[in-house]
């Protein structure tokens, strides 16, 4: 999964309009996937910093949790549905999303797409 | 150059007392087909199916928007007034318009919202219509996001809409017909998208309503997406079996706006409902 991050990480870099839409972006979120946990440190729409926990001290804006199969079948260039949407994981049952979910839905196309991102690859994580 | 065929006009009705200056398209000839737009969007969801020769060969295929939306003027008072749409004034609206325009029982093609309109006019005024499509619709949604996400005023509620709406369109979706269908909801006025969402996920009276359906008079096709997180094909399904002789088609690979976002997936289960439809009302005037 974290390699998935960092190769997600470069994508952005080449996605000016990704960079744009996020530019009033600068928070952390947790993705937590079966107990682990990695830490996406945004600072204006640039991904700055993927952590791995555990970590108790390292505040978050909002989580996203799932489980490895399900992050797996997001990240199919073409996923079955419920898993072609973080929500659909949501509704599914197979994702959870705490915390300041506004500040998730101000920037939900930012964030969507990013973690889309790692699908132009044609999937696998 | 190509000029298509739809020809767009305003017509303005009373509802509840007061004014409602609405914009309308229409397209071919022969049986009368009222299309329903979905929450926080317009009528050119219904651009391709309005733009197809064979189609149109033999319906005359008319789409509104409705009042607050897309072309149709919110009416006066708007300043002060919040939008809430309602069961009641839906249905006014809908057969205000059928009077306006002299439409002799049309069937009644509508999509999510206009999919639940649909199925409150087949139970209430099914002598109105000659029959219902019935697309993304279900007996009643509540809503699993807040409604008042989507009209505050430190954020873009339209762009917010389109981002929630986007998890409801297919990845089989062509991507210009995806963001084609996504712009209306970021063009949708403030607090439009709120005020029909009030309809769609707290006015549960449908439900009791579904039994008293009677598709020998008025035939119900329900056609749903796989990909539609918001009426998924079990809430369709749960819909289709309350009314008795209701038949329900799912689109592996679309989602909740099927005409507007992969028109080519949704036109051959389009063209299955029209052909489950009455030919065409026969009535002398």
């Amino acid at each position: 999964m974290i390699e998935t991050f960092r190769a997600l990480q470069t994508q952005l870099e080449d996605r000016p309009h990704l960079l744009r839409l996020g530019r009033l972006f600068s928070e952390t979120v947790l993705i937590e996937v079966e107990g682990q946990e990695v830490y996406l440190t945004f600072d204006k729409g640039h991904l700055v910093e993927i952590a791995e926990g555990p970590s108790r001290k390292t505040p978050w804006r909002f989580a996203l949790r799932t489980d490895a199969d399900a992050l797996r079948q997001f990240w199919q260039s073409r996923p079955a549905p419920g898993f072609h949407d973080i929500f659909g994981l949501v509704k599914i049952g197979r994702g959870r999303i705490d915390g300041d979910i506004l500040c998730l839905v101000k920037n939900l196309r930012f964030f969507k797409e990013v973690m889309a991102l790692a699908r132009a690859e044609g999937g696998a994580a | 150059m190509s000029i298509e065929s739809i020809i767009g006009q305003y017509v303005t009705v009373t509802v509840a007392g007061a004014p409602r200056r609405i914009y309308f398209e229409s397209a071919g000839q022969g049986r009368p087909v009222l299309c329903l737009h979905t929450a926080g969007a317009d009528t050119r969801q219904w651009r391709h199916l309005m733009n197809d020769a064979e189609i149109t060969a033999q319906n005359r295929l008319i789409a509104f928007d409705m009042p607050w939306h897309g072309k149709s003027l919110p009416p006066e008072g708007v300043q002060t007034e919040e939008y809430l749409l309602t069961t009641e004034a839906y249905i006014k609206t809908v057969l205000a318009v059928v009077d306006a325009l002299g439409l002799d029982r049309p069937v009644l093609a509508g999509c999510s919202m206009g999919g639940r309109i649909a199925l409150q006019l087949a139970a209430l005024h099914a002598d109105r219509f000659s029959g219902f499509i019935a697309i993304e619709a279900s007996d009643f949604q509540p809503a699993w996001y807040d409604i008042d996400w989507f009209h505050r005023p430190d954020a873009h509620g339209g762009e917010m809409g389109a981002a929630l709406v986007s998890a409801n369109i297919s990845p089989y979706a062509p991507e210009a017909e995806r963001w084609n269908t996504l712009w209306m909801f970021m063009q949708s006025g403030p607090g439009v998208f709120r005020g029909d969402l009030s309809f769609y996920t707290r006015d549960d009276s449908l439900i009791a309503r579904l039994p008293q359906i009677d598709t020998g008079q008025t035939p119900v096709h329900l056609i749903v997406g796989a990909y539609d997180l918001t009426c998924t094909p079990e809430d369709a399904k749960r819909t289709a079996d309350a009314i008795p002789g209701a038949t329900l088609a799912v689109m592996d690979e679309l989602g909740h706006f099927p005409m507007s976002e992969h028109p080519a997936g949704f036109r051959p289960f389009f063209i299955d409902a029209l052909a489950r439809m009455p030919a065409g009302a026969a009535k002398a005037a």
